[in-house]
């Protein structure tokens, strides 16, 4: 096998010229098979690369290349992987986080802002992600509810599907962290095509934006009554859906998986469906130290609850997690809990990471299980 | 009765040629119902028809009857959802049934052990297969007399200008789609062609002609899936499940698949449409030599390979 281009360089003396011709050439990250070579240039006593994978030492500690401004680090990137990353600069006891790597212009984007991105062999944004010019737009109605559960006005959007008829009923999908799964996780444009392709069934879908997130969505009373109790009535009342349990879902990643189980825990007549995205199901045993710090107290306070009494609280679970969260651990326990207590659950691994460029790309699957769509009645 | 199946005909179109030969002069009876909204855009098979083509257009007239009448609409609804209901039950028990019927293919075991197994697990399917069936044949009555379809004024206003295109055509074809909606609307207009008159289909148009409809996509987004019954076909061709576009649909070099599918719906057979495929049907119901098949092996052969098969494993 070739040996890596930044093991090349090293074979022979390297100056600063030489140097910024190999970065020229290559650009960063450097992605040879299995490995990938991280590059960042410039004056400064350490380099460190963040990029939380599990497994990984966090940070990563850069290597500068005697008498250049060169600094390089290489790990394991398996077929189809996808790591978010971002270098911490320090220079004279100052650090400098968060900072993108300049000599990659590919970045995800999400609510905390932007991160570089390395894409392993064989990685590629699905096609179904990007604007297709065939699909035909649904449209997003902005929508608001008086919630007197949360005591206050919550504005959100419901979208209609292109061929929307009346007379016809359509299941009900209901997103958590609508807004960041609209802006960064494409999903009207991913609902737009899926459904032009016969993939997933016509849908109404409501994108819920939080208020106080990591209140609402650990495990919260009013906010669970608002979901079950006021916003699918008020969706009933406005638009033709199914209205039985096995046409509504429930969906969110993160704590908002956490507000999609909980609510289920306490409605669970409300919906058949769950759709869990790296949902932080961080829970202890013999420990009490869960690592989360005191916002997910009462997430492990639920899960430890639910993990002493597990049950039925709907029909089918699709539930995936990126194998380098640290979530991996307590997702593959609860999938096997959430099994045992006789749902039907669809558990996927990918190798990413937490974040919404992963969660767009499970949708796909995720919603073909769910809410399969009219291809398989077509034959042209 | 003359019948015909094509393959899909968006690539390879023959069903132009062959109407001509089934029927060179009188007008042609045209279903394009499974194109749904998009029925009346049928310039293009009016060309093909030699300009003799005459729409059913059955889909129109279902959102005709829809509109028109309450008693039926409302049944339908509810008719909707509980087949949508008694799909979801199907697929529950035919997903553990098939599953089973799998994890014995891949057992070691004595062989005969293995062979009693098989033969009671596809049973089995073959069960759920038929309970599903009937259960939907009950949702079709109860959708009937709630639905008051056969003494509706306006279904029958429909039905009575279906049946008239139908007596003057000397031909009917009936195009591919949704095969779903393409069944319902030849059930509640009765567009069932006399034995008379000759009939060409393609894709779910041949789908449509046969005993029962079974819905399959290997290669959708969910991966391999078990196909499924979906519906009671005009039963024209008996004997026959009907797989268009099996090439790109089904995971054909899967032996043990092709073999559980050949046993699953035995005594019909399993009949492989793809582009270009040309099947008449024999006086007696029969496939041509030509036809392509699942073999019980879990081959893909045609008829006539498949007898020589046979004859040299007697001899």
């Amino acid at each position: 096998m070739r040996k890596l281009a930044i093991n090349r360089l090293l074979e022979r003396a390297v100056d600063q010229e030489r140097a910024t011709r190999f970065v020229t050439r290559h650009g960063s990250p450097i992605v040879e098979g299995d490995r990938a070579t991280f590059l960042w240039v410039g004056e400064a006593d350490e380099v460190l690369l963040r990029h939380r994978v599990q497994g990984l030492p966090e940070p990563l500690t850069m290597r500068r290349i005697p008498h250049t401004t060169l600094w390089y680090v290489s790990i394991d990137m398996p077929k189809e992987s996808r790591v978010e990353y971002q270098f911490e600069i320090v220079r004279g006891g100052m650090r400098e986080s968060y900072v993108n790597d300049p000599l990659n212009p590919r970045l995800a984007h999400g609510p905390f802002g932007a991160s570089s991105v390395c894409a392993a062999t064989g990685y590629e944004v699905p096609a179904w992600t990007l604007p297709d010019p065939e699909s035909r737009p649904g449209e997003l109605v902005p929508a608001e509810l008086q919630s007197k559960a949360l005591r206050r006005t919550v504005r959100f959007s419901v979208y209609v599907p292109a061929r929307f008829i009346p007379l016809v009923h359509y299941p009900l999908l209901v997103v958590h962290d609508g807004d960041d799964y609209l802006n960064y996780a494409s999903m009207k444009t991913v609902l737009d095509n899926l459904i032009h392709r016969g993939e997933i069934a016509d849908l109404i879908v409501a994108f819920v934006p939080p208020g106080n997130r990591l209140v609402e969505y650990a495990n919260n009373a009013p906010h669970a009554r608002f979901v079950a109790r006021e916003l699918v009535p008020h969706l009933s009342e406005t638009y033709p859906l199914l209205g039985t349990p096995s046409g509504r879902t429930l969906m969110g990643s993160s704590f908002g998986g956490i507000a999609s189980i909980s609510t289920a825990v306490r409605y669970p007549d409300v919906f058949g469906n769950l759709l869990l995205q790296s949902a932080s199901l961080v829970f202890t045993d013999i420990a009490f130290d869960h690592g989360g710090g005191a916002v997910f107290d009462p997430v492990v306070k639920f899960v430890n609850a639910y993990r002493a009494r597990p049950r039925r609280v709907a029909d089918r679970i699709y539930q995936s997690c990126g194998m380098y969260e640290p979530l991996i651990t307590p997702n593959r326990s609860m999938a096997t809990v959430f099994r045992e207590a006789g749902m039907e659950v669809r558990y996927r691994e990918h190798r990413d990471g937490h974040n919404w460029e992963n969660w767009r790309d499970r949708l796909r699957e995720g919603l073909t299980w769910l809410h399969p769509g009219e291809q398989r009645f077509v034959y042209e | 009765m003359t019948t015909v199946l094509l393959g899909p005909q968006r690539f390879r179109q023959t069903a132009g040629t062959v109407a001509d030969a089934l029927a060179p002069d009188g007008p042609v009876a045209t279903v394009t119902a499974g194109w749904r909204d998009r029925e009346k855009d049928d310039a293009e098979l009016h060309e093909v028809m030699g300009g003799r083509a005459r729409n059913l257009h059955l889909f129109t007239r279902l959102g005709h009857v829809v509109r028109h009448d309450p008693t039926f609409a409302a049944a339908a609804s509810v008719y909707n959802r509980s087949i949508d209901e008694a799909n979801k039950l199907y697929k529950v028990r035919l997903s553990h049934a098939m599953d089973a019927v799998y994890t014995i293919l891949r057992r070691t075991a004595r062989q005969d052990l293995i062979d009693s197994a098989l033969r009671a697990g596809v049973q089995s399917v073959q069960d759920i297969d038929a309970w599903y069936v009937w259960l939907t044949a009950e949702l079709e009555d109860e959708l009937r007399s709630v639905g008051q379809v056969d003494s509706s004024d306006v279904i029958a206003g429909h039905r009575g200008e279906v049946a008239e295109i139908l007596d003057s055509s000397a031909l009917l074809a009936i195009a591919g789609g949704h095969v779903s909606f393409l069944m319902r609307c030849l059930r509640l207009f009765e567009a069932f062609p006399s034995p008379d008159l000759p009939v060409v289909g393609w894709s779910a148009g041949a789908m449509v002609l046969t005993d029962h409809i079974v819905l399959y996509h290997d290669k959708g987004p969910a991966g391999v899936q078990p196909a499924e019954v979906w519906d009671r076909g005009l039963g024209r061709v008996p004997r026959v499940i009907a797989m268009p576009h099996a090439r790109r649909r089904l995971a054909l070099d899967d032996v043990h698949r092709n073999l559980v599918l050949a046993h699953r719906f035995a005594p019909a057979r399993v009949l492989l449409l793809d582009d270009g495929m040309q099947v008449r049907i024999g006086d007696d119901g029969s496939l041509p030599a030509e036809a392509r098949v699942v073999t019980a092996e879990g081959t893909i052969a045609t008829i006539e390979d498949e007898a020589s098969a046979s004859e040299d494993c007697a001899s």
